[in-house]
């Protein structure tokens, strides 16, 4: 009997008619449960924290202080950067194209990392009550973190780039003329890239962004990640590719959520 | 379930299902992370019988389910499956003197479930839950729900109203038992 109630919330929730009732009930219970696992984690993990400050203060301390002098490298880039970026969103205003830096966006900290063995997500302590939707990409350290799968009221879950039901339109090469997909192959796996003509000129490190197609799911030229292998495939005229993801998603702590819909 | 055993299962099963979302996402080995609510289905059924079994492994997994972007009823499915084969093999009679019996039966159906709900996963759409992972799952939910299982088959006795079991890995007669 529960096997078959089981078996039947299943085809529910896979079929998109009657998926919004299975969403309602997970965005009750992220809305119930949210306060209770916060406050359960605000007790227990400064206890681990202080155990494992204690056990590695002397290389913690080392690795402050790199972190200082990484940011303030970043600082001087950024600096540098400036006036090249006012450039870019000059020209792309003129071209009525979306840039990144002119969109809002909702800084959010990532409170839960993989709750499934099988899924790569994380959860963000802001929801609909602070403009987080479904659809809305989420950009991070350096890059493209993932799209939101999931909102309740002050929770959302993040697919990150690298879940295999992800799929990302990405563009590379001289004037980011050269179009593929790619599709994340589970949690700590280089994502595929799909679609690459056989006789395409690759280079290993070379930047992805995203294209801005398929419906505009992401606005364009937001950095995917960096070109890590490529080989002919014999009897295909598609080339095998892989991508590692520009954003460190093992060390994600805060993202912004673009406030960007797609045009679906 | 009769009497207080309902309020008190649902107590149990709403600290396993804190726990998990909490401090238990935190333990990661080898990328993986352990399954306490897959582990409680099983203790259910070890301490509880086919039936409590089946009951606790679907309302556990349906409440995981809440918080997973996994086909919802999957966990559900793959508990009650557990619960009710950790059930089964009581009502069988297999002899649970052996101290090594509930670590045994924990580590086991702990990997079947994990491979259950990888296979389940791949024929619902997701193929890379057979392949990427899965060892390192498997290895980390067997294991933990191996040396957790006697504390959870103990949370069930106590959510039963068992507790007063002579032997605290033999635990009591359930229904389906053969006397």
């Amino acid at each position: 009997m529960l096997v078959l109630v089981s078996v039947t919330l299943i085809t529910f929730d896979e079929r998109s008619g009657t998926h919004h009732i299975t969403s309602g009930l997970k965005s009750v219970a992220h809305d119930v449960f949210s306060p209770l696992t916060s406050g359960v984690n605000d007790i227990l993990r400064p206890i681990g924290d202080f155990f494992a400050g204690s056990v590695n203060y002397g290389s913690l301390q080392s690795e402050n202080q790199q972190l200082q002098a990484t940011i303030g490298r970043l600082r001087l880039q950024l600096n540098q950067t400036a006036a090249l970026r006012e450039q870019v969103r000059e020209l792309d205003s003129l071209e009525h194209l979306p840039y990144l830096g002119s969109l809002p966006i909702v800084t959010a900290q990532m409170t839960q990392f993989d709750l499934s063995n099988f899924d790569a997500d994380i959860t963000l302590d802001k929801g609909r009550s602070s403009g987080v939707l479904v659809g809305m990409p989420v950009v991070g350290a350096g890059g493209l973190v993932g799209q939101v799968v999931q909102a309740s009221h002050g929770t959302a879950i993040v697919q990150l780039i690298t879940d295999s039901r992800s799929s990302v339109g990405v563009s590379f090469g001289p004037n980011n003329q050269t179009y593929a997909t790619a599709t994340g192959q589970g949690p700590g796996n280089p994502l595929s890239v799909q679609y690459i003509p056989a006789q395409t000129h690759l280079h290993k490190g070379e930047f992805m962004y995203t294209n801005g197609l398929a419906d505009g799911e992401f606005p364009p030229n937001i950095p995917v990640g960096r070109l890590h292998s490529f080989k002919a495939t014999v009897g295909s005229g598609a080339m095998t590719v892989t991508m590692t993801p520009v954003a460190d998603l093992d060390e994600l702590a805060y993202v912004d959520v673009v406030q960007w819909e797609p045009k679906l | 379930m009769r009497g207080k055993e309902a309020p008190r299962a649902l107590l149990v099963l709403l600290v396993v299902l804190v726990l998990q979302l909490t401090v238990v996402l935190d333990i990661r080995i080898g990328g993986a992370h352990p399954d306490l609510i897959l582990g409680l289905a099983i203790a259910a059924g070890l301490a509880g019988g086919t039936e409590r079994g089946a009951i606790v492994g679907f309302l556990s997994g349906l409440a995981l389910d809440l918080f997973l972007t996994t086909p919802f009823g999957l966990s559900a499915l793959v508990g009650t499956g557990v619960g009710v084969a950790a059930g089964q093999l009581v009502a069988a009679g297999v002899d649970r003197t052996n101290w090594l019996f509930v670590p045994g039966v924990a580590a086991l159906g702990s990997a079947i479930g994990v491979i259950m709900f990888a296979v389940l996963g791949a024929v619902l759409g997701q193929p890379d839950t057979l392949t990427v992972g899965l060892g390192a799952a498997v290895g980390v939910v067997t294991v933990v729900n191996g040396i957790l299982g006697y504390l959870l088959v103990r949370a069930c006795n106590w959510a039963f109203g068992q507790e007063r079991s002579g032997s605290a890995w033999q635990g009591p007669l359930v229904a389906g038992d053969r006397h």
